[in-house]
């Protein structure tokens, strides 16, 4: 068996939480099997296959997680279709269309470059590299974070009246970063809100609701492979993965929008920094 | 330019990438027209993400289209 049952379910715990952590689940799921020791080889069909799965679970969680917005954005965006207009109070149309436009560049960015950037720098040591950038990205988006205005709005209004068109594209594009093995994608978003001017509990809303449709659409997109040959060997350990993810991801996620609430980006960055210079030197070395 | 050309821009460009996204998903990439991106002399290859991104780009076209030539709401005397 390509992956045992173990790894998977150590590879799906990791992933549920780096994956929504702004701490980069590529950069871990690339670094860690090589500090272990595990012989996998990550750029195999198997590999990627049982990806496919985590992902799709985290995203499965995160559609869960924020059901009631999604229906309001889904009701929203329904009104302005209709109405060939966003309403200037319809909040939940304004946030709808806020995720479709920043949703398009992530998306047209990460199926153009995704391959490519992978193969560039999917190395332990590139990744390690690159998970300290990370930390020194998280670091400088909370040097340059606008100071956010305490208003009695509800989240999602909130985040609609902040976030401007321009904004949306910018925060959306700034997810491809994490196409790069080491950049966290919610980090990524999370910064950008910030530097918009969102309060670090809207910033980490908006990150989770503009990475559900690309995860979910690229788990989607590749979820043939796992009914198909490239499954073969490793659905089992795929299902494990999966409900292991699901677990961390639904634990992270309720974790992160109270942490969020009083607390900053700081400790990971400190962490993606320690840990990625740790990892580059340690590959370095050994 | 006015938003009933700009309008019909988007419609012929929103057309026209729902169409190439098509024809990225029907034909392989050795049947693909040379200027396409992607096209490759023998190979059976479907290039369904290059579809993705033109389908989603067009759809951007027609929406910003159809909000484009939407009424104008009356202002607030």
């Amino acid at each position: 068996m390509p992956i045992s049952y173990f790894q998977a379910a150590v590879l799906g715990l990791l992933q549920g939480v780096t994956e929504l952590f702004p701490v980069s689940s590529l950069g871990h799921s690339v670094i860690l099997p090589k500090l272990f020791g595990w012989h996998i080889d990550q750029s195999a069909d198997y590999f990627l296959t049982f990806l496919v799965a985590t992902h799709l679970a985290t995203a499965l969680v995160l559609l869960g997680f924020f059901r009631r917005d999604w229906v309001r954005i889904l009701e929203g965006l329904g009104r302005s279709l209709r109405d060939r207009e966003i309403a200037p109070g319809d909040t939940d149309a304004k946030l709808g269309w806020l995720l479709v436009v920043g949703t398009i560049p992530a998306g047209l960015l990460g199926i153009t470059l995704q391959d490519k950037l992978r193969s560039l720098f999917g190395s332990p040591q590139y990744a390690s590299i690159f998970l300290a950038l990370n930390g020194l990205l998280l670091f400088g988006a909370e040097l340059l974070r606008r100071r956010a205005p305490v208003t009695e709005d509800d989240d999602d209004a909130r985040i609609a009246r902040t976030v401007g068109w321009r904004d949306a594209t910018l925060v959306g594009a700034a997810q491809s970063i994490a196409l790069v093995p080491g950049f966290s994608r919610s980090g990524a978003s999370m910064a950008g809100g910030l530097i918009v001017g969102l309060s670090h509990k809207d910033a980490a809303r908006f990150a989770f609701l503009l990475a559900t449709p690309i995860i979910g659409a690229a788990a989607v997109l590749k979820l043939p492979d796992l009914a198909g040959s490239k499954g073969n060997g490793v659905r089992g350990p795929a299902l494990v993965g999966a409900l292991c993810a699901a677990l961390t991801a639904y634990l992270a996620v309720r974790f992160l929008m109270r942490y969020f609430e009083t607390n900053t980006l700081l400790p990971f960055a400190l962490y993606c920094a320690a840990a990625g210079t740790a990892a580059a030197v340690y590959f370095a070395v050994s | 330019m006015n938003r009933r050309a700009l309008a019909s821009i988007a419609v012929v460009l929103g057309i026209a990438l729902i169409v190439i996204a098509i024809v990225y998903w029907v034909e392989p990439a050795k049947s693909l027209p040379s200027f396409f991106p992607g096209h490759q002399a023998g190979s059976n290859h479907h290039h369904a993400k290059h579809g993705i991104a033109a389908f989603l780009v067009g759809l951007a076209c027609l929406a910003f289209a159809w909000f484009n030539t939407g009424p104008k709401r009356a202002r607030p005397a």
